[in-house]
């Protein structure tokens, strides 16, 4: 991952901060950085929304297309996730470079969701053991700046919201076979259920304490980090320790205890959010990537 | 899909006979006592059978056995890093490979190394890497690789565990050994150490609130945690008594691990005789 | 080995010695084989014609329809057979397929890199490939289920665990080991819906018509014959060979990639080994697979 290079005397400036309760930029240990949403940012998918938090910057499209079900679950249809580390986010991802990390995020990704109650995948079967609506998830790095894992976990949020599947109807032939029609009409969509889709909160143990939403400064100080998916009722989908340290099962403890809090009071805000935005409609102004 | 040129190729698909019967796969009972007859909601690790210095042209290896899951690991190095573009030489490098065996699990796996095997590799290098002295060992690297022989259910948590044997083996310096151990959560109970069909049985079983699995890599005498993963649903309670649930599985599996590298040492290094 | 508590005068001689055979190993490795080969022996004991101790254990993998693991001296390989449904060739439709693959991870010695199979994994399986074909072990005709709708493909998937030479020899044993091993679930066809039914409750073995078994030499210095190579040894011969042989002593396969010539004379003598090699070997089969039915 994109790293900075911090000195010993800058370290100590901000491990002295962050156990006084006060970081670099003015937030506290459990704040997070200024955040931007924009759904509906790419015509041509399904779903889309772009999210920035500090100069870190993520794209995320979802396209619906019909596939058949997993032989496992007949009445389920499934997500794909793929993340793409562009050279623009950083010139270490250049050629392979950032294959590596993408493959690491999407497969937590996939663990993020790995469970009944993110979303209800029945909702996407359309007929079963034969078709359902698979989503193809594709997350697009754009500026990478510390705490990509929470960016693109509320991105993903933004985007089911916002993405619309056409309804289709299942009609039979005389010789009764199915055939799929897809509605002409274009407001006639189906919309998914994400109020439980999880969050992911990022705590990073720099000194003795935890921040949540770490600088590249920041986490060049830390050893390990946890990750924690937080669903709105407070339950944990997914965790997972990164980086080269390790960490005592009391700190951890207490580092659940924060995630569930922070990751709890994110989600009733980011639903208003989304929810008022959709409300503007076509009145709604248009910032674009530029913005 | 390319086709590979490297190996004798099958058909272009085939099916294993047990997905013929398409028969979905029976829930497993959330109560009672386990298939294997060992008891839910406690610390009942399955028994290991382990074994250091089996391959001989490795530095240091191990082998490990629980119930059905059978892994190997072998460490070679340190030798000189391949990669010379390292801005950081004044550490040494750990690499982890982890791969399954094709006949391994229930349905034959691909020979090709799928986004599974790197996930493994990578939770694997993560739980190893904070136990390994590596700034003992500058300009160097030091390659870790576990195959999966069969998957009896907790692979990670044993590959940990038998890497980190596989590690101390080969003298490299270490700060603790690293233990792995498994929960898996099925509603209100939980079992220890799953196997397979438990891992996989569970999760399409019930509409539960708690129902999920936790993997914890332990340093057992310095009190640390290396590795945590969790998956599923689970409150933040069933996810913290969980991580203690496999804390203590680790130690239980401690004095095992310890008779089998004080026996691999005695091996390699005789106490001096009386005479 | 230097030994560092007081020791008589004798056995500090000795010590002595293995310091300076060690270090002689190191320096001429070449010279150090040759001064045993001289007096008819191999550096570690053996004589030019004698094959390494040789542990069969099968059915040990629960996952697999079959499976086998050996161990010659050092070098360890584990086969493990996977049974699935397919459907036969417009060209073959009364066949079905055996595709073995020879694997040499990185795990088992250093001179392999992790990423596809290298020069000699894929010579390998080859090798594995034409002795199945040539010596007729398993009839293609007898995996087909319904000509022309389903037959079985046999994945034999052999992998080597501890590389100390001589793999070709000791991945036909586990080859064979296995298939002698694998049990397959009845499959019939339904005649009505026209799709496969499978019984896992009744199954069986493998038609086995022929036991190949392959037996690896090396030539040094262009005359002396040694068999059954270690790693060592394979990396200062100047030729290799193998030959596979059948229980009626015919030959399967002679393999030579290269190297120096070879008489007449001398790959006679080869064969004569390979048939002698070959009973031993399925004896030790036979012995290993009615132990493990006696036990089930």
């Amino acid at each position: 991952m994109a790293t900075v290079q911090v000195s010993e005397a800058e370290k100590v400036y901000i491990l002295h901060g962050i156990r006084d309760d006060l970081r670099v930029d003015g937030r506290g240990c459990e704040d997070y950085r200024h955040m931007e949403i924009e759904t509906d940012v790419v015509s041509n998918t399904d779903g889309s929304a772009k999210v920035s938090l500090g100069h870190t910057a993520v794209l995320v499209g979802i396209k619906a297309e019909i596939g058949k079900p997993r032989p496992m679950v007949p009445n389920e249809g499934y997500l794909e996730f793929f993340v793409d580390c562009s050279a623009n986010a950083t010139p270490e991802f250049e050629g392979r470079g950032g294959e590596e990390l993408g493959t690491e995020l999407s497969n937590t990704l996939y663990k993020v969701f790995n469970n009944k109650q993110s979303l209800d995948l029945r909702a996407l079967c359309i007929s079963a053991g034969e078709h359902c609506w698979v989503l193809y998830v594709d997350v697009l790095l754009l500026q990478c700046d510390g705490n990509l894992y929470d960016a693109i976990s509320i991105a993903i949020k933004a985007a089911l919201f916002n993405t619309k599947i056409p309804r289709v109807h299942i009609s039979s032939d005389e010789e009764g076979g199915k055939e799929i029609e897809l509605s002409d009409d274009p407001y006639d969509c189906m919309r998914l259920q994400v109020e439980s889709v999880p969050c992911i909160v990022t705590l990073c143990k720099v000194g003795h304490r935890h921040v949540v939403d770490a600088t590249l400064q920041e986490k060049a100080c830390s050893v390990a980090s946890l990750i924690i998916s937080v669903t709105h009722k407070g339950t944990v989908t997914c965790t997972r320790k990164v980086g080269g340290g390790s960490l005592d099962p009391e700190s951890i403890f207490e580092m659940i205890e924060a995630g569930k809090r922070v990751g709890k009071a994110l989600h009733a805000p980011l639903m208003k959010l989304l929810q008022q935005e959709e409300s503007l409609g076509k009145k709604r102004q248009k910032v674009g990537f530029l913005g | 899909m390319p086709t590979d040129t490297k190996r004798v190729r099958g058909p272009e698909v085939s099916q294993s006979p047990s997905l013929v019967t398409s028969k979905p796969a029976a829930a497993l009972p959330s109560s009672g006592p386990r298939a294997d007859g060992r008891q839910r909601d406690q610390v009942d690790v399955r028994p290991v059978f382990v074994r250091c210095g089996l391959v001989s042209q490795a530095k240091g290896s191990a082998y490990i056995e629980a119930g059905n899951t059978k892994l190997m690991s072998c460490v070679y190095g340190p030798r000189e890093t391949e990669r010379k573009d390292e801005t950081d030489m004044k550490c040494g490098r750990l690499t982890t490979d982890m791969r399954f065996a094709p006949f391994s699990c229930p349905e034959r796996g691909s020979w090709i190394q799928g986004s599974q095997d790197r996930d493994f590799s990578l939770m694997l290098y993560e739980s190893l890497q904070p136990a390994v002295c590596l700034h003992k060992y500058p300009r160097s690297q030091i390659e870790v690789s576990v195959m999966v022989l069969e998957n009896g259910g907790s692979v990670l948590a044993h590959a940990v565990t038998c890497a980190s044997l596989a590690l101390a083996d080969a003298g490299i310096e270490m700060y603790d050994l690293v233990l792995g151990c498994s929960v898996r959560q099925d509603g209100a109970s939980y079992v220890v150490d799953p196997t397979y069909a438990e891992e996989s049985g569970g999760s399409c079983g019930g509409s539960s609130e708690d129902a999920g699995g936790v993997t914890v890599a332990f340093l057992p005498s310095l009190n640390q945690i290396s590795g945590l993963q969790s998956d599923g649903e689970m409150a933040g309670e069933t996810l913290t008594a969980g991580v203690r649930t496999c804390i203590e599985g680790c130690y239980k599996l401690y004095p095992v691990i310890q008779q089998a590298l004080l026996k691999a040492v005695r091996k390699a290094a005789p106490p001096p005789s009386e005479s | 080995m230097a030994s560092h508590h007081p020791a008589t005068v004798g056995q500090t001689h000795v010590a002595n010695q293995n310091i300076m055979a060690a270090g002689f190993k190191t320096a001429e490795p070449l010279e150090y084989h040759r001064s045993f080969l001289k007096e008819n022996c191999r550096p570690d004991g053996r004589e030019l014609f004698e094959f390494r101790t040789t542990t069969l254990n099968i059915g040990s993998i629960s996952t697999a329809d079959g499976s086998a693991l050996v161990k010659m001296g050092n070098t360890t390989v584990i086969c493990g057979i996977k049974a699935e449904l397919t459907n036969p060739t417009v060209e073959a439709p009364g066949k079905g397929y055996i595709v073995p693959n020879v694997d040499l991870p990185p795990l088992c010695s250093s001179r392999f890199r992790p990423g596809p199979p290298g020069e000699q994994a894929q010579a390998a399986s080859q090798f594995i490939a034409d002795v199945i074909e040539s010596s007729e072990v398993i009839k293609t005709e007898d995996l087909c289920i319904d000509r022309g709708k389903l037959c079985w493909v046999l994945y034999c998937d052999i992998m080597c665990l501890d590389y100390d030479g001589n793999l070709l020899d000791a991945c036909v044993i586990a080859l064979l080991a296995a298939l002698k091993n694998a049990q397959l679930p009845e499959v019939t066809v339904n005649k009505e819906t026209s799709s496969p039914e499978v019984n896992f409750e009744k199954r069986h073995s493998l038609r086995l018509h022929k036991h190949p078994v392959a037996a690896s030499f090396c030539v040094f210095d262009d005359s002396i014959l040694i068999v059954d190579p270690t790693a060592e040894e394979e990396s200062l011969s100047t030729a290799r060979l193998t030959v596979v042989t059948d229980e009626e002593d015919r030959l399967c396969s002679v393999h030579k990639p290269g190297g120096t010539s070879l008489s007449g004379e001398k790959l006679q003598e080869c064969i004569n080994r390979a048939a002698a090699r070959q009973r031993e070997i399925q004896k030790l089969t036979d012995k290993v697979v009615h132990s493990v039915k006696a036990a089930q």
